[in-house]
């Protein structure tokens, strides 16, 4: 090749280099920056908006009340300029209020201070506003039924006791302009701090309602997706690894390694498919995936241990067990494997079987290899050599079970593990 | 051998036609009849009453209707009919439910040629065909009958007995039933019956169940 030629290449090689440097910047590029996407709304938020959107509409309907009473009145008034006044204030605050409200980013809490602030300097208002006999007969306050609605507000996005708090605010302003506290008075703030309390509690309920049904509808379309998947895992590739599997046993040589390992890839897979499907039902039938209190699914554990050797069986669903026994549990089942991988062979077949008994658990592994000589893990304990013994025997007595060993020459051997049961979570050591 | 299996008369069902094929094959090729294939749920009981099969090889993910309704139409037709169930997905609850809607046999469908014929014949002649996983998952089984609130309260509840239980208990170990008529000191006849009890009172119970919901919604008129 010439050397010009050669430089073409060269040349080439670096662009093809440069090219693909540039694909691979491209994503931490990218995330740098990243536009800020506006997160959805969430369904507590979508509850929150919902309210306030009926708020909204309770307001237009007091603030034309406070309108209709002005109108019927405004001849009586000491200053009617100032009665107009609080019209504007009150009809304008409502229509910016109503807007404010609608989004969540808008609701802080400097909105709700000023919406309270609004009604307060309305209802301090009146004295200035109203004359000498309006004020003896104790006549509504210039913005009327329209102060329960900071109120209101307050209770639907905010904590139920500070609902409270603002009614008391509304209720103190009111008092101090009253001459004397009317018996309607104290009927007023009655109900101003009781649906400071209700409206605020259902409130929460109906938050807490929606996020508990939003989580369950994402669980119930995971779990769809997720069954979607494994029929279609099922289908396809686990039946071709199975048929792969049995063609190469049959056939031999190179093609039995490849069925090996086919057959490693199918229990591999046929575990995933099951553990998300456990994991799921699961989850949707205690809102999490393990249960707070502390218990676990010990199948769970021990599924991944199965192979195209080894054989994992048990009873089909939960098999619920303490954390830390599910912990040591797996890891005395995986001594036992080991002992058969060890003594009797790479490629030795083994069984492990789970019982549910009710007030234990029994776990068994099984080989079927020569079986260890009657004499023979005594004869390893005299010389110090504990391996069976300690991390087998010792692991379950500490857990308060206890491990049986059937052996018999040429019989294979059979660990048996014995675990009590303890639902209280506290210790038995 | 040869001439009692020419008088073995199959049906293979699978939707997928590599493993109906195969399955096929495999079982001509050992001198068993197979007098039809089918790939769905429907094609299945129609041809079943067409050509009378005695063993029905069985996958339990087909198109409508599924396995598990399969082998109950089968089995509630035709009672002498044997349905082994071959399953790619490994022990699930549905293999459970095949089992106690009238399956005798159950296979992975990773499990040899030489072991499918063999589940094939073994079936054919009534005998049961587990796998260690649903022996645990009948285990299991009894165990939740057993644990409900009504067991007290009913007594047909289908039990165990202790041989049976030991019996189940080694064929989810992993041992065969030689093993295991060695182990108990038992005849492989006595064994076979033992695994066979097992499933014919969790199938009995199981149809006393569906006719009891039958009558209390209402349905045992129609059923007539």
């Amino acid at each position: 090749m010439s050397r010009g030629g050669m430089r073409v290449m060269n040349a080439m090689r670096l662009a093809a280099e440069q090219r693909s440097r540039v694909l691979v910047d491209r994503p931490s590029t990218g995330r740098l920056h990243e536009p800020v996407v506006p997160t959805p709304a969430s369904p507590a938020e979508q509850v929150e908006t919902t309210l306030f959107r009926a708020l909204a509409v309770l307001r237009l309907v007091v603030a034309a009340y406070a309108v209709a009473l002005t109108v019927a009145r405004f001849d009586e008034f000491a200053r009617p300029a100032l009665a107009v006044a609080d019209l504007v204030l009150l009809l304008g605050w409502t229509a910016f209020v109503s807007w404010a409200y609608d989004a969540r980013r808008r609701r802080r809490l400097r909105l709700y201070a000023a919406d309270l602030l609004v009604a307060v300097v309305l209802m301090l208002s009146t004295p200035f506003v109203q004359s000498e006999a309006m004020l003896d007969r104790n006549a509504a306050t210039m913005p009327t039924f329209w102060v329960m609605t900071p109120v209101l507000a307050w209770a639907a996005g905010r904590r139920w006791w500070e609902a409270v708090g603002a009614a008391v605010v509304v209720s103190v302003a009111e008092i101090s302009v009253r001459r004397e506290v009317a018996g309607s008075t104290w009927g007023n703030i009655f109900l101003l701090l009781l649906a400071a309390v209700i409206v605020g509690y259902a409130a929460s309920i109906l938050r807490t309602a929606a996020v508990m049904r939003a989580a369950a509808e994402r669980a119930a379309a995971m779990h769809t997706e997720r069954a979607r998947l494994a029929r279609a895992v099922h289908d396809g590739v686990l039946q071709v690894l199975a048929m792969v599997q049995r063609h190469g046993v049959e056939a031999g040589g190179e093609l039995h390694e490849l069925a090996r390992l086919a057959g490693e890839q199918e229990a591999a897979l046929r575990r995933l498919v099951r553990a998300d499907a456990r994991s799921l039902a699961a989850g949707s039938l205690t809102g999490g995936g393990d249960r707070g209190d502390e218990m676990t699914d010990l199948m769970a554990a021990l599924e991944p241990f199965g192979t195209a050797r080894v054989t994992v069986t048990g009873p089909g669903g939960r098999v619920e067990v303490h954390r830390d026994q599910a912990r040591e549990l797996t890891a005395v089942v995986s001594a036992c494997l080991d002992n058969v991988a060890c003594h009797v062979g790479e490629e030795a077949p083994a069984w492990v079987l789970v019982e549910d008994v009710g007030d234990a658990v029994v776990v068994s592994v099984r080989d079927e290899g020569p079986g260890i000589p009657e004499n023979r893990l005594h004869q390893a304990a005299r010389e110090g050599r504990l391996g069976v013994r300690e991390s087998i025997c010792g692991r379950m007595t500490d857990l308060g079970g206890r491990a049986s060993l059937l052996t018999r020459r040429g019989l294979g051997t059979e660990w048996e593990l014995t675990l009590p049961r303890r639902r209280d979570g506290g210790s038995v050591r | 051998m040869i001439e009692r299996d020419r008088t073995l008369r199959v049906m293979v069902v699978d939707d997928h036609p590599m493993w109906r094929d195969a399955v096929t094959r495999d079982l001509e090729s050992a001198g068993v009849e197979v007098v039809a294939t089918a790939a769905t749920g429907t094609q299945a009981l129609t041809r079943a009453r067409a050509t009378r099969p005695q063993v029905v090889v069985l996958d339990l993910q087909i198109p409508e209707p599924n396995g598990v309704e399969v082998t109950a139409t089968l089995v509630a037709e035709d009672p002498s009919v044997r349905v082994l169930i071959l399953s790619a997905s490994g022990e699930h609850s549905d293999v459970l439910e095949a089992v106690k809607a009238g399956a005798t046999g159950y296979l992975v469908k990773s499990a040899s040629s030489a072991e499918l014929l063999n589940a094939v014949r073994r079936v054919g002649v009534g005998d049961t065909v587990f796998t260690p996983g649903l022996a645990g998952l009948v285990l299991g089984e009894y165990r939740r009958l057993a644990e409900g609130t009504d067991a007290s309260v009913d007594a047909k509840l289908p039990r165990l007995s202790e041989r049976e239980t030991q019996v189940l208990q080694l064929v989810a170990k992993g041992l065969s039933y030689r093993q295991i008529a060695e182990r108990l000191v038992l005849s492989h006849r006595t064994v076979q019956n033992h695994v066979q009890n097992t499933l014919r009172k969790l199938q009995l119970h199981n149809r006393v169940q569906l006719v009891r919901y039958a009558i209390e919604m209402g349905l045992d008129d129609e059923l007539g």
